[in-house]
């Protein structure tokens, strides 16, 4: 699957269903298919609210592979430059209600992929991620 | 599949919301507006049942509206108590460490266990 979306709250919406559909139809397994509906949900939302600050209209390609049991993703935006990983990982009390805590959407994204790059070239961010089901840890 | 809020109130001290669907930056504001109605239902005291059986998906948004509401009750000194989350909802729970291990029930009758020895401590003090 290669969908190019505008940088809106709605179209990220629409390409999680189309993504969920497109893993779906490879019969990846239901775990796998919420992991990727996740990180691509954090990471999404996170570029379209805090990826335009100057209110300029955007453009996001999502990029969806599965190779055997392996969903390989792959993000390009034209937003400000954003290192996902270069954002340190949030205090966690455990109990979030206590207090408003930043970074959790991020920390979810890095804490499920099995894989995850990140790399700017001339036409903005480039992220990689990949799905293992068999790098499941234990719990 | 949008998200879908139930509450019922059977009793002044307990109520019981339910959540179907998912929990997500596409539904969480219809969660926090359904939240004007519920927090009411508990008083001084009482106990928020959220039974997350039916609620197949949360993620970073879904759980700030969440603490948002046990923040709420709480500050009602009331308490939340959560009811048999699925496996996705389970796993972002233990990723974030989300809510106390303690508050967190498989079960209706787990729940009411704790309940029960609850209501024993504040009846027998001391016993």
């Amino acid at each position: 699957m290669q969908l190019r979306i505008p940088n809106r709250l709605e179209d990220v919406f629409l390409a999680l269903d189309r993504a969920e559909g497109t893993l779906d139809r490879a019969d990846v397994d239901s775990s796998c298919r919420a992991d990727v509906r996740l990180v691509l949900e954090e990471l999404l939302v996170n570029t379209v609210r805090h990826g335009y600050p100057d209110g300029r209209d955007g453009s996001i390609e999502i990029t969806l592979r599965i190779e055997a049991d392996v969903v390989h993703l792959e993000l390009r935006d034209d937003a400000m430059p954003f290192d996902p990983l270069q954002h340190e990982p949030p205090d966690l009390p455990g109990d979030i209600a206590r207090r408003d805590i930043g970074g959790l959407g991020l920390h979810l994204a890095r804490s499920i992929a099995s894989d995850f790059h990140y790399a700017r070239d001339a036409h903005g961010n480039r992220v990689v991620i990949r799905f293992d089901p068999s790098d499941e840890p234990a719990t | 599949m949008t998200l879908i809020v139930r509450s019922e109130s059977p009793s002044t001290d307990r109520s019981t919301v339910w959540l179907e669907g998912r929990l997500d930056a596409a539904t969480f504001a219809a969660f926090d507006e359904a939240l004007h109605d519920i927090t009411p239902l508990v008083d001084n005291g009482g106990t928020l049942v959220v039974d997350l059986s039916g609620l197949e998906y949360i993620s970073s948004a879904g759980l700030r509206s969440l603490a948002q509401l046990r923040k709420q009750i709480h500050d009602r000194d009331g308490r939340t108590l959560l009811l048999n989350p699925q496996p996705q909802v389970k796993k972002v729970f233990d990723i974030v460490k989300a809510v106390p291990v303690a508050e967190v029930f498989t079960n209706v009758a787990e729940l009411d266990q704790y309940l029960d020895h609850m209501q024993r401590q504040i009846t027998a003090p001391g016993s």
